[in-house]
């Protein structure tokens, strides 16, 4: 280190110490030695040493130097062109929570207080959430403990930004000598200048949302390739199959258009089917090569398809051959074929619904209660005892010779935060406050095994497509795998930054997906537990998550009513659907893909033809053109917010919900 | 004091003091000030964190209302003791406090124990149930108490189809709809009003005004023709109704800013309803004759206006009237405004299809004018205003003719007075209700006469007599008919004129010879009339021509 640098240090220490004429004095020697060292150093151009200039220059202790130097950044920012304003604008919002932070660091409680109430309206629009928990950071031990603004202080933020306005931005930092201002850009803003235009104002939505240290990261992550394709020899593909073979044989030459495509899509099939045994050996070297075909074969309707890196469960026959029937009998839906929805209306629930599911086959309903209660209703019985005890409404609600007619089942020792069936419905799965996962069968009426492993309440559980293994997240920011023969987890994935709220398997079982108090979405390799994916988007805590069917989309809606539509192997948002205002509780898929059902708070079933959103994004991809007219269909129940959706594999939607009477 | 309101207002929610009042509630008096402001913020920081927590509960638990046992779930993720008390199941009911902006209470009052006691047991709540129902059937929502009512399903979807406006795939069309604002609604009903009314002469000629001349009233238009059509056929019994609503197409017609065209087809109808109709209004208190009038010019404008683009307008309008005339079952009111009706519309008309039918028409007419045959009062009275008209058609036709004449240029001071002239004779029939026929005849020849000789000044004397039954429409209707027929004239003699000039410059022989041969055409028709009408025709005779002729 320098001796001219030690004999800073030295200085900066006399000053803070009060020692203001032994600093007087040093200086006085100094400058007599050797000059000006201050001005002789290019400070602007060597950020450590600008960093040392700043720990120096704050050794003054000023907390108004905060709100002086960002009000200036602040109206300078305001007064710049307009073709750069919004980049520059952009910077604000960083170098501003990091004034705050500072304050609040060094204990400046009031003066940090009064810095965030002048200028949090700048940012409230975009950030309101954000503002909402760094106002409660009031004390520099509370900056340790929250993990948000402890992310943030560790965190360097990316910005975009074009070269000019960077430009511009250091030229004014250096003529105002505002080095404090230039100090927390350094310290907290990794610029990426770029050269040519600004990009416009909306485009980009990273640049809006501030999340913590993995935003680095993030494009890192979603470099890594994922195979989105169904598995190979899945259930649709037999049928396809024998549906080929059925619907020749059944119709004649004159319409045979669909025979033909699926015979060509069997025919290909099998050609694929063939090759993996191949493919099996080399699978790295194939696996570049399927991603390169699916973004060409996307026209062509055969998916890639690829190997299940778990062992799966061998189904047995009499299912198998139950939901081949179903998707044989599968109604097909568009937007001008739309489905029909039978409502599921828990009443009574006394507020105390906290889950519900439905069946695949939407005979069973299970509702998780905040009594720690489990109930199932088995609505193929109800059904037949309806006709006689519709007719009475007293012996209805009793049930049938006094009893209840559900099944009730007791074990959790906390609000059960989610009740979801097995593929066959042969068993429930619950997750509860009480840190604990418990399956319970159906046919038994009895709790079967109780899974201990998180630390904190599991917000939800579900079953792989398969059956056999299940996902569960919990409020320990965790997700964790198991299977149904474990009492401890095959996998736990880490890395969300707040309670991980919801969990989907892919259709293809390799991968989960998790949707984030932290606002975004992630997906993970079940294999590895590797995160494969990060989503970000969304401007607040993701309530649900869906699939497609063919596993290249996902949708998740958020607690303000957006649902956005991403694409899994660009991590991008195709679209976000608005159209609710309130909590999106459930999303569902078509059977083939078609249509997506949502199910929000604001006591609507909405559906959205997916179909056209994603072609139609393809080709307007280019045009830089988003259309948001994809809501077809808006289904009001009497003021029932929709808890849970689901698609029978025949597509009839089901959904349910609890009366809540003061809805009005 | 002056410290603790400058930390409240700088520092947080959570004021200084409400800390001191906490540590006193749990014991500790010697709290020192500065411990307790250095507590207020972390206790607001907790306080915020515990309610960062609540909510992710209550997300969880499919509510958007936060609920103590949300808190209390809380309070149970941070491993702390819920507070005991609060759990009611529903969310907490929140009062104003009076006088303050935002401070609120729970209504917690106090409750007698021996109440409690010996209040009845409740209730056991009722037990959780499912009830199923088809919330849509393959995307229609059926009309079921299940559903929510329809009309609040409508509005929201109606904006959606809105909102996706132009979004290809959605392929609803709702019917049109045809959206008139709050001001058009309103006028068209004052109209509406004023026209039904005829309380208030005044300002429903200001209304008439209003109508034929404001821009903007075209989305009226069809509901104007669907009122002026639906009051016609309902009041064919109220002369001032028709009369009214006659003025109303009028001043529609006028109306530069209306495209009326399309709405014509739904007009001539009552139009010609109001014209021929057996009865219009009471037969003898109601002046019918005027309204007649009226509407035989408002069918000549029409034709005039929109006979180009509908070709087959004239030619059926002149069927209909004709038909009415030459049919001697028809009342003598219809024909009286058949030939009212083909005389507006022009001289050619009348030529080609009156004066053709008359020597047949009058001598059906000859028997009802004959006041020994006649002995119903009321129908001789019609069958000399049928006369009238016709002869008032004949005569204007023949004046038209003889005015052709190139080389005897046309004395056109004195064609108006003769249009009036004409009106006038019919007039005086009227008024000599009750005196004999033959003599009747006397005072119309003298009458005419004299009016021949002096002129303009005169119809106003006569015409005032004749509007003793009635309200200021007949003043107006003179001189509208005045217009009318002074605007024909000399239209056709413009015509005429500049053909004559041309012709000029080609070959003055032949004209001559065309000037000749209708020379002598209208000299066969002018005897002709002579011989039907005697010396009635006459005054129709510019006196130039009269003295060639007679």
């Amino acid at each position: 280190m320098d001796p001219e640098q030690v004999d800073e240090f030295v200085m900066g220490y006399l000053k803070k110490k009060g020692f203001n004429s032994a600093a007087k004095h040093l200086q006085e020697s100094l400058h007599n030695n050797n000059g000006s060292s201050f001005s002789s150093i290019d400070y602007p151009n060597d950020p450590e040493l600008t960093k040392l200039i700043r720990s120096f220059s704050q050794s003054e202790n000023d907390p108004s130097r905060y709100r002086e130097g960002y009000s200036k950044l602040r109206s300078w920012g305001y007064n710049s062109l307009d073709l750069y304003k919004h980049e520059l604008l952009r910077v604000m919002y960083p170098v501003f929570i990091h004034c705050y932070m500072d304050l609040v660091g060094k204990g400046h409680t009031q003066e940090a207080r009064s810095f965030f109430n002048s200028f949090r309206k700048d940012h409230e629009m975009v950030h309101l959430r954000d503002l909402q928990k760094l106002g409660g950071v009031l004390a520099p031990s509370h900056l340790q403990e929250m993990e948000f603004a402890r992310s943030l202080r560790q965190s360097k933020i990316n910005i975009k930004i074009c070269q000019y306005s960077y430009d511009l931005l250091i030229q004014y930092l250096h003529r105002t000598e505002s080095t404090l201002m230039l100090g927390i850009i350094n310290e907290h803003i990794n610029f990426q200048v770029y050269s040519g235009q600004p990009n416009s104002a909306s485009d980009d939505i990273e640049a809006v949302t501030i999340v913590g240290s993995f935003h680095e990261t993030a494009d890192h992550v979603n470099q890594k390739e994922i195979h989105w394709g169904l598995l190979e020899d899945s259930l649709e593909d037999r049928l396809e199959k024998t549906g080929g073979l059925l619907s020749d044989s059944e119709k004649g030459q004159g319409e045979s258009k669909a025979g033909d495509d699926s015979k060509k899509r069997s025919a290909e099939i099998g050609k694929q089917g063939s090759s993996t045994k191949k493919l099996k050996k080399d699978k790295a070297g194939t696996a570049t090569t399927k991603v390169a075909r699916q973004e060409t074969s996307t026209v062509l309707s055969s998916m890639p398809r690829v190997k299940p890196e778990l062992a799966m469960p061998v189904m047995s026959t009499d299912v198998e051959e139950s939901i081949l029937e179903d998707l044989r009998n599968r109604v097909q839906l568009s937007s001008v074929a739309m489905p029909s929805v039978s409502f599921y209306t828990f009443v009574n629930t006394h507020n105390g619904l906290n889950s519900s599911s439905i069946s695949h086959d939407g005979s069973l309903v299970a509702g998780g209660f905040s009594d720690s209660s489990i109930k199932v209703w088995d609505m193929a019985k109800i059904g037949q005892a309806g006709s006689c005890a519709l007719q009475d409404d007293n012996n209805q609600i009793v049930g049938k010779n006094g009893r209840r007619n559900y099944t009730l089942l007791v074990g959790h020792s906390g609000p059960v935060y989610s009740a979801t069936f097995s593929p066959p419905g042969d068993y429930v799965l619950s997750s509860s406050a009480d840190t604990t996962i418990r399956l319970w069968s159906t046919k038994l009426n009895a709790n079967l095994v109780c899974y201990k492993g998180h630390n904190h309440t599991v917000w939800d559980a579900q079953f792989s497509p398969f059956g056999h293994y299940f996902a569960s997240c919990s409020h320990d920011r965790t997700a964790r795998i198991w299977s149904m023969d474990r009492m401890q987890p095959l996998r736990m994935m880490a890395g969300h930054l707040s309670d991980v709220d919801c969990v989907q398997w892919h259709p293809n079982c390799n991968y989960i997906a998790t949707g984030s108090s932290d606002k975004t979405v992630r997906l993970w390799d079940v294999q590895t537990g590797e995160c494969v994916r990060i989503f970000i988007g969304h401007r607040s805590m993701v309530l649900s998550l869906a699939m497609s069917p063919d596993g290249r989309y996902m949708a998740s809606g958020d607690e303000d009513g957006t649902i956005m539509m991403w694409d899994l192997s660009t991590a991008r948002c195709i679209t976000p659907l608005m159209g609710h205002n309130s909590c999106v509780w459930t999303l569902s898929y078509s059977g083939e893909g078609s249509l997506l059902a949502s199910g929000s708070a604001d006591c609507t079933v909405k559906l959205w033809d997916v179909s056209s959103s994603t072609k139609l994004t393809k080709a307007e991809e280019k045009n830089g053109n988003s259309n948001r007219l994809r809501s077809i269909r808006t289904f009001p129940t009497k003021s029932t917010p929709v808890h849970a959706l689901r698609f029978s594999r025949r597509n009839l939607l089901f959904a349910a919900g609890a009366v809540s009477k003061h809805s009005s | 004091m002056q410290l603790a309101v400058e930390g409240e207002e700088k520092m947080s929610i959570v004021p200084k003091e409400t800390i001191e009042v906490i540590a006193q509630s749990i014991g500790i008096t010697n709290l020192s000030p500065e411990a307790a402001l250095m507590l207020a913020p972390d206790v607001e920081y907790r306080v915020r964190e515990i309610m960062q927590e609540a909510i992710k509960c209550m997300r969880h638990s499919k509510r958007t209302t936060l609920t103590a046992s949300d808190v209390d779930g809380a309070l149970n993720l941070r491993n702390l003791e819920p507070i005991y008390g609060f759990g009611s199941g529903g969310p907490i009911r929140f009062r104003k406090a009076i006088g303050h902006r935002d401070l609120f209470y729970t209504d917690d009052r106090e409750v007698d124990f021996k109440d409690v006691i010996e209040a009845p047991l409740p209730k056991a709540p009722l037990d959780t149930e499912i009830v199923c129902h088809w919330l849509a059937i393959e995307g229609v929502q059926p009309a079921i108490p299940e559903n929510a009512p329809l009309e609040v399903i409508r509005a929201p979807a109606e904006n959606q189809i809105y909102q996706q406006k132009d979004g290809p795939l959605i392929d609803i069309r709702l019917p049109v709809k045809h959206v008139l604002s709050k001001e058009l609604q309103l006028y068209f009903q004052k109209i509406a009003e004023l026209t039904l009314s005829k309380s208030n002469p005044s300002l429903f000629k200001e209304a008439l005004v209003s109508l034929a001349s404001d821009s903007g009233l075209h989305p009226l238009v069809p509901y104007f023709t669907n009122f002026i059509a639906d009051e016609v056929s309902r009041g064919l019994n109220d002369f001032l109704l028709l009369f009214n609503l006659m003025h109303v197409v009028r001043s529609l017609l006028q109306n530069p800013h209306i495209h009326i065209e399309p709405y014509l087809h739904q007009l001539m109808p009552s139009v010609v309803t109001c014209l021929v109709s057996r009865k219009l209004g009471n037969r003898f208190a109601d002046n019918h004759w005027d309204l007649r009038d009226f509407t035989a010019n408002l069918v000549a404008l029409i034709c005039k206006r929109f006979g180009n683009t509908y070709i087959t307008l004239q030619s059926r309008l002149t069927k209909t009237l004709v038909n009415a005339l030459l049919d001697p079952k028809k009342a003598l009111t219809q024909h009286y405004g058949a030939i009212q009706g083909l005389a507006a519309l022009g001289h050619n008309v009348v030529r080609l299809l009156v004066l053709s039918n008359l020597e047949p028409y009058l001598s059906l007419l000859e028997p009802e004018l004959d006041a020994e045959k006649q002995k119903n009062q009321m129908k001789s009275y019609e069958a000399w205003r049928v006369y009238g008209a016709i002869l008032r058609a004949a005569g204007l036709c023949i004046h038209d003719r003889l005015k052709i004449f190139p080389t005897l240029p046309s004395p056109s001071p004195s064609f108006p007075s003769k249009g009036k002239g004409k009106v006038i004779s019919t007039e005086p029939n009227k008024r000599k209700l009750g005196v004999d026929s033959s003599e009747n005849r006397s005072p119309h020849k003298r009458l005419i006469a004299t009016d021949g000789s002096d002129g303009g000044p005169s119809p106003m004397q006569v015409d005032r007599p004749t509007g003793d039954a009635n309200p200021p429409q007949n003043s107006v209707r003179p001189s509208s008919s005045e217009q009318a027929s002074d605007g024909n004239a000399p239209e056709s003699r413009n015509a005429k004129e500049k053909d004559d000039s041309k012709g000029r410059a080609i070959t003055r022989k032949a004209i001559l010879d065309q000037i000749w041969k209708d020379d002598l055409d209208s000299g066969r028709l002018l005897v002709k009339l002579h011989q039907l009408y005697g010396d009635r025709i006459l005054p129709f005779i510019p006196s130039t021509e009269m003295s060639l002729f007679l």
